[in-house]
Parts: structure tokens; C-alpha cells; sequence
């Protein structure tokens, strides 16, 4: 589904990924783990189009299509979702009003009609519970004034409305408490695990990962990876640090 | 050719106008032609239609009328050639008008001055919308007095084709009386605007500000004076101005505190957007401040949008234009948002995203 090739990135000039190389199926799970300063959030970043991350060398493929070639917003109706380590505030835009002009853009991309005012409303109420936020806090500015475990929780929302095929999920258990980090793993698995879509779980810690149980665990270290194995090496990173095993 | 004193960028109220296209269309002939369709509200209300500065028949004036006005502009330059002449709404003690007060300009081309007088009496309720349509020269004074417990909403919404409109106001509020205004421009043509707002009894309260949004070669240039004179006053300005192509968006906002104005309280907010490096904002917040019990908050800012935030929207698949239009409605949404009346409201939010619907 998702094919990196000797992916080579620089951001202000500065060589961050040195030759990454990753497949990713469909109905596959695969963790990233690894210091910081491995470049796990640029190798986020680049997958979703951001700019100033400049690819040097190297291609993705999603689905066989070149991905580096499409927009940012190319890149999301064709069925790719970046999940933020750092959600944005946007005072002023709610966040039902932001959703529902992400979905429809994206329909439109994707020549499938628009969703109705009504029909979206259910939507996002459903989604909304399944991660225990309230209705509320959807009509509020997108992100403006929640915490940092609200901001992660109103991601998977976003995720559960637009139904991706395809997540990069950069940190998505930074800042959650124990309780919070249960409603996202669990919401993740719910939208996303299915045999037509995958996932990229970018994470420093183990934690998650008893909630989302990974196919593939990789270590990234100095933008490329190092080692990959099954679940069982997150266990061993978690057991004997990344000094170990990267090296 | 007409002989008119203009004032030079070299004087610092003027600095950021530019007046240097009213000489020729003080000397143009207006066409008379009227369009088919009127931007009115779909509200109850007396309406009146201005052609050229001349009120137009057949439309229901109500409250309002036509007449010599007692009033003065003093020596400012521009508001002093709207003459005497005008329409007059008085409203008595307790009076508020019936509905929604609609007044449209049309100007077809040529210069075409008109003043206009409000006066409420005491605990007097109304609620004016003034549009601003067509080509030329259009230049008023407006003379506002608000008797104790007076309130008056005046919203006036700039949506002209080309030329110039030049809008002075001057406001005298009595005790506990309220004044909110709001202007939107959202057309084409370059403006200036005037205000001076005088809160003169104690526990005034004046609202005042809008969006000024200009693209191409524009020049929207805001001169806003609120005086607090009362004791326990109260002043909100908000601006909101975006800039597209080589436009230029002012606002000059002042805030003066006369000697034994205690308690007042003033705040200010300008807030300027950038929507292409070759475009220019000014602001210039003011303060002077005569007495030593107040609260005067001011806070101006200029700058283009939120990259992280264009991304966030685009990461979430919506394009380029889209992203730019969404986050400028929301910039410009929180001058139109204060506009208590719904239809009003929505009026006003519906041009601004016209305007927007061409933001590239």
C-alpha cells in the first residue's frame, strides 16, 4: 500500500532521513520507534506534504502512485491522514465547520457527492462519543483552549470523520493520561484496523502498543531504519533502551 | 474644472489617504442609471433610496425626513462639502422605530454629497443599515445625537463598484446612552472614513469598528477618535483589515480621556492581514489619557496567515483557496460577529464572503 524507497530528506539544508526504506500493506499495523532526533516526525511530515521538507532522493509510492508528486491536499483525498505530535489551534473556524469542509473537499477530489448538513452532524456525533467528547467541544474553534490529551483525542475524531485508508500517526500518545491513551488506542483501532487499510504508528513508548498491537516494529535511528522485527522488539526497546538495539 | 482644497498626505490625519482621484470625479456627470435589483435586507423596516445624493420617489420613508439640518462638520475637509441638506431621523422619548431602518445610496458616477442627521430622545431605540453602491464620488456627514438612555445600532456596509466614498460621522452620547457601529467594506473603489464619537454623559458606551477588506490597488483608510468625557465611560474598537495584491488598509484609532474622566474604560483591537507581500496595512493605535483611574487596553498586530495552520487544513484535504478563504473569514469574522441583529449579521457576513469567494 504504502512503498519508501532510499528516502532521503533535508530540512533547512539539514540531512534528517539518510535512506529510509519501508513497505507498508494493507491490513498492516507497523510501529516506528526511536530517539529524538531520529527524524520519526519528519519522516510524518514528509509522508503528509508539509513544506520545507525537501526530498532529496528516493520515492513513495501509495497505492503505485508517486505520493511525492501530490499536494498536501492531494495526498488527503487520495486517502493518506497525518495525525499531529502538535495539533493546531485555529480561533475562529469551528471545528464542526472545519470537518465538514475537509470532508466535502475531499469527496469532491474524489467525485462522491457532499455529505449533507444532517447526515454529517450524526457523523460527527458518533465519532465524537466513541472517543467521549462532547458535541459541544466539536462547535468550539478547532483545538482552541483544549488540552493536550483533548487536542490527540479530537484527531482520531477528525480521523474517525474522514475514514481514511491510510494513517501516519506522529506521537498520537504524547501527552494522554492512562484513561485518554485507552480512548485513542482503542479508537484507533475501531476506524482503522481492517484488511483494506494500514497504519504507520510513529511512538516513543510501549504503552500504546498494548493497545494497538503492531505487525511490524521498527527502530529509526539517524533517518533510517535500523532493525525490524515483530511486537516482541518493542519489548525489547522498552526493556533495554534504543542505545542498545540501534546500535 | 471645480476648485476643490483637498488636504496633503503631508498632514498626519491625512497621511495614508489618497484623495488624488476626487478632483476628476468631482468633475464628472453622473449617468442616472439606476440597477435592477437593490442590496436591501429581507427585513420589515422603512426604506429609503438615495440616487445621487436625491431621494428617489416612491420609496417608504417612515420616521424619516428630508430637510434643512441644524447641524455643523466643522472644518473638516471633506464632511463640510456634504452641505445642510439631508434626511433627519427623530425619534421621541421611548421611541423605537418601526423595525429595521434601510437606507441605500446609489451614486451613478458623479459627486454626489448628502448629510445626515440622527437625533434619539431619551430611552429612543433604532437601528440603521446604510448601503453604499455604484461608482463616483460619494461624500456624507452624518450628525448623531443620543439623549440619555438613547441606543442606536448603525451598520453601513461599503459595496461599490469604483470611485470613492468619503463617510464622516460625529457622535455626542448622553448619559448611559449606547452606540454601536459597524462597517464593512467589501466592494471595489477606495474609501475614507471619519468618526468621532464624544461620550459625553456618564456610563456611555460606544461600540465601534468593522472589516475593511481591499484588493487590487485599494485604499480603505479608517480615522476613528473616541473621546470620554463622562464619568464611567466605555469604549470597544475593533478593526479588522485584510490586504490583498498592492492594497492599502489604514486605521487610525485614538482613544482620548478628558481630565476628570474617571472610570473609564477603553479597549482597542487592530488587527491587520496580509494577504500578499505586496500589499501594506497601518495601524496606529492612540491613546491620550487625562485622568488617572482608567483601563485602556490597546493591541494592534500585522501579518500574513498562520502557515502551520494552512497546513493543518490542507493536511486534512481541503485546497489551497479554500484554506486561505476559511482562515481569512475567520480573521475578518470577529468585527462582523459583535452585529447584534441576525439579519443584519448575516447581511453583512454574506458580502464579506463574496469578497472572500476571490481571495487567491
Amino acid at each position: 500500500m504504502l512503498n519508501i524507497e532510499n528516502l532521503h530528506a533535508t530540512v533547512d539544508g539539514k540531512a534528517i532521513l539518510n535512506g529510509l526504506t519501508l513497505d507498508v500493506g494493507a491490513g498492516e499495523i507497523h510501529a516506528i520507534m526511536g530517539p529524538n532526533g531520529a527524524g520519526k516526525s519528519t519522516l510524518a511530515y514528509v509522508l503528509g506534504g508539509r513544506p520545507g521538507y525537501d526530498v532529496t532522493e528516493g520515492r513513495v509510492l501509495f497505492d503505485g502512485k508517486d505520493l511525492l508528486a501530490m499536494a498536501a491536499d492531494e495526498r488527503a483525498a487520495a486517502g493518506l491522514f497525518l495525525g499531529f505530535q502538535y495539533p493546531v489551534e485555529i480561533p475562529g473556524v469551528s471545528n464542526l465547520q472545519f470537518l465538514r469542509t475537509a470532508l466535502n473537499a475531499q469527496r469532491r477530489v474524489r467525485g462522491e457527492a457532499e455529505v449533507s448538513a444532517g447526515d454529517f452532524l450524526r457523523m460527527a456525533r458518533e465519532q465524537a462519543e466513541g472517543l467521549d467528547m462532547s458535541m459541544d467541544m466539536l462547535k468550539r474553534p478547532v483545538n482552541v483552549g483544549f488540552s493536550g490529551g483533548e487536542k490527540k483525542r479530537n484527531e482520531m475524531v477528525q480521523m474517525g470523520i474522514i475514514d481514511p485508508r491510510f494513517a501516519v500517526l506522529d506521537e498520537t500518545d504524547s501527552g494522554l493520561d492512562i484513561d485518554a491513551l485507552r480512548v485513542v488506542g482503542e479508537g484507533i483501532n475501531r476506524i482503522m484496523r481492517r484488511s483494506d487499510k494500514a497504519v504507520l504508528l510513529i511512538t516513543h513508548y510501549q504503552r500504546l502498543l498494548d493497545i494497538v498491537a503492531p505487525d511490524h516494529v521498527h527502530v529509526l535511528a539517524e533517518g533510517r531504519i535500523v532493525r525490524s522485527g515483530g511486537p516482541e522488539l518493542a519489548h525489547a526497546l522498552e526493556r533495554e533502551g534504543y542505545g542498545a538495539i540501534a546500535a | 474644472m471645480s476648485v476643490l482644497a483637498l488636504p496633503s498626505t503631508r498632514e498626519e490625519a491625512w497621511r495614508w489617504s489618497n484623495l488624488s482621484a476626487l478632483p476628476e470625479l468631482a468633475d464628472r456627470r453622473p449617468t442616472g442609471r439606476v440597477p435592477a435589483v437593490l442590496p436591501w435586507i429581507d427585513c420589515a423596516g422603512p426604506r429609503l433610496l438615495f440616487v445621487d445624493g436625491r431621494p428617489a420617489d416612491g420609496t417608504d420613508s417612515g420616521p424619516i425626513e428630508i430637510t434643512t439640518l441644524d447641524i455643523s462638520a466643522g472644518d473638516h475637509a471633506l464632511a463640510r462639502l456634504a452641505g445642510r441638506t439631508g434626511w433627519r431621523l427623530r425619534l421621541g422619548c421611548d421611541h423605537a422605530a418601526a423595525g429595521l431602518v434601510q437606507i441605500v445610496h446609489v451614486s451613478t458616477g458623479g459627486p454626489d454629497h448628502l448629510a445626515g442627521e440622527i437625533s434619539l430622545d431619551a430611552d429612543a431605540q433604532a437601528s440603521i443599515v446604510e448601503t453604499f453602491i455604484g461608482d463616483g464620488w460619494t461624500n456624507r456627514f452624518t450628525a448623531v445625537a443620543l439623549n440619555k438612555g438613547a441606543r442606536l445600532m448603525l451598520n453601513r456596509r461599503l459595496l461599490r463598484g469604483s470611485g470613492f466614498a468619503s463617510l464622516a460621522d460625529r457622535a455626542v452620547l448622553g448619559e448611559g446612552a449606547s452606540l454601536a457601529m459597524t462597517t464593512l467594506a467589501a466592494g471595489n473603489g477606495d474609501s475614507r472614513l471619519d468618526g468621532r464619537i464624544q461620550l459625553a454623559g456618564a456610563a456611555a458606551f460606544a461600540e465601534a469598528g468593522g472589516a475593511l477588506l481591499a484588493r487590487d490597488t485599494q485604499n480603505h483608510d479608517a480615522n476613528l477618535i473616541i473621546d470620554h468625557r463622562g464619568l464611567g465611560t466605555t469604549s470597544r474598537q475593533l478593526w479588522r483589515s485584510v490586504a490583498d495584491d498592492q492594497a492599502v488598509c489604514s486605521v487610525a484609532a485614538r482613544v482620548e480621556v478628558a481630565r476628570g474622566a474617571q472610570k473609564s474604560d477603553a479597549e482597542q483591537s487592530l488587527k491587520g492581514l496580509l494577504a500578499a507581500r505586496t500589499a501594506t496595512i497601518n495601524a496606529k493605535p492612540e491613546l491620550e489619557i487625562f485622568a488617572d483611574d482608567v483601563k485602556c487596553a490597546h493591541g494592534a498586530t500585522v501579518g500574513e496567515l498562520d502557515r502551520n495552520a494552512l497546513f493543518y487544513l490542507r493536511s486534512r484535504g481541503i485546497a489551497p483557496a479554500e484554506a486561505k478563504a476559511l482562515l481569512t473569514r475567520a480573521f475578518v469574522a470577529d468585527a462582523i460577529d459583535r452585529i447584534g441583529e441576525e439579519a443584519v449579521r448575516d447581511a453583512f457576513r454574506a458580502d464579506a464572503e463574496r469578497w472572500l469567494g476571490g481571495v487567491s
